[in-house]
């Protein structure tokens, strides 16, 4: 349901603020929301003062300062720090990225980093993704064959054939894209989302895949394929320069075609 | 397709992160919502073509007041926005017939196609008031 202002329980307050320790000559100035459960007082805003010559290159490096030596308590997941694990995506600036490849030089004036827009909080910048986590299992990303599997090898493709995949398979289910999808805020029930529908082309695309009319007969309908408006707001996010409303546009014309 | 929401009762009590308050708004979002904004001031729009129509079915002396009223100042801009929003709505339209075929989705071809729209309805919109205003002397 499209619900433009934030609930009452969600709606973010002035919270600490962090100066640096005096004696640095380069400094920025961080704002984060936070939020603990247990306080009872919802999500607020700090602001954290980092000095530039040692936070680090990335906005990551700057988030870890912070966390060793200024509050302990600033939540967040990461974990491979290196653009492969999908860990640490997060509202950067304005718009959804992983925090370990976001350069702090890319940014200008204050650094905003917020959780993955309109998901639950669970602690400061980590959101609840199991109901995504949901949604992609139920497109059921894997091997889907009736066939017989060849004997003692595996099912081969042609060259051809695998670089169809290419742009589909590197997804590291961040969930940027799914998270800065408008259509996905305000219908995530039904909708499953540029994630969970570039996962599904995916196998839709794949040669060795026997199952795709039928992947595309479950995601076919106004409330799911077609709730996608093109926005295209979800490859501009993507910070694996992957093309969802493409593989979302290729789905739509498979469904289209099955339609004849 | 629907999966339940798995986080029960914890979910319900648990904020919901900032969306609209913090994305930055970016070309594809702006020119998807303008779309959005404009086909609805076109519907609207056509009441007022429904109401011309009616007053020129309705005899010279109703004709008369109508054309008085579009020819007025408030009425020449309503119909200027009105001719702009119908030039967004067709140059857009056509950029989202293009993306329906699979074409024209790379990311710079995004912001290029949709500078040209904002373009292409600035001059188209010109142009059609300039020519109008030639024809009609």
């Amino acid at each position: 349901m499209v619900e433009f202002r934030l609930p009452r329980n969600s709606r973010v307050r002035v919270g600490k603020a962090h100066p640096v320790p005096q004696g640095s000559a380069r400094r920025i100035r961080f704002k984060i929301y936070r939020h603990d459960p247990d306080s009872g007082t919802g999500p607020r805003l700090d602001t954290f003062e980092v000095d530039r010559d040692t936070c680090g290159e990335m906005v990551l490096d700057a988030l870890i300062t912070i966390k060793s030596e200024m509050d302990s308590t600033l939540v967040f997941r990461r974990s491979c720090r290196e653009g492969v694990c999908g860990s640490c995506a997060m509202n950067i600036d304005g718009v959804n990225t992983l925090a370990c490849t976001k350069p702090l030089d890319d940014i200008s004036g204050d650094v905003r980093v917020y959780p993955l827009p309109h998901m639950r909080v669970i602690r400061d910048l980590v959101t609840d993704v199991s109901h995504v986590y949901g949604q992609l299992a139920s497109v059921k990303p894997w091997l889907r064959s009736q066939s017989a599997a060849p004997e003692a090898r595996e099912r081969l493709q042609s060259p051809d054939e695998r670089e169809k995949l290419d742009g589909l398979y590197e997804c590291i289910l961040c969930f940027c894209c799914q998270t800065a999808c408008p259509s996905y805020w305000w219908n995530s029930e039904t909708f499953p989302g540029p994630a969970v529908l570039l996962q599904a082309y995916r196998w839709v695309a794949d040669s060795r895949d026997e199952a795709g009319d039928e992947r595309i007969a479950e995601l076919d309908g106004a409330d799911e394929l077609f709730r996608c408006r093109t926005i295209v707001n979800c490859t501009s996010a993507c910070p694996k320069g992957l093309n969802p409303a493409r593989a979302i546009a290729e789905a739509k014309k498979r469904a289209a075609q099955s339609h004849r | 397709m629907s999966t339940a929401q798995p986080d029960g009762e914890a979910g319900a009590a648990r904020p919901l992160s900032p969306h609209l308050q913090v994305y930055r708004p970016q070309i594809t979002s702006v020119l998807s919502i303008t779309h959005r904004v404009t086909g609805a001031m076109l519907s609207i729009g056509i009441a007022g073509l429904v109401a011309w129509l009616a007053a020129a079915a309705a005899g010279p002396e109703s004709f008369a007041v109508a054309r008085e009223i579009a020819g007025s100042w408030p009425g020449l801009l309503i119909l200027f926005l009105w001719s702009l929003c119908l030039v967004y709505h067709l140059l857009n339209g056509i950029r989202h017939m293009v993306w329906d075929t699979g074409r024209g989705l790379g990311l710079k071809q995004v912001r290029v196609s949709g500078w040209a729209v904002v373009g292409g309805t600035v001059v188209l919109t010109i142009l059609a008031w300039v020519l109008g205003a030639m024809v009609a002397g």
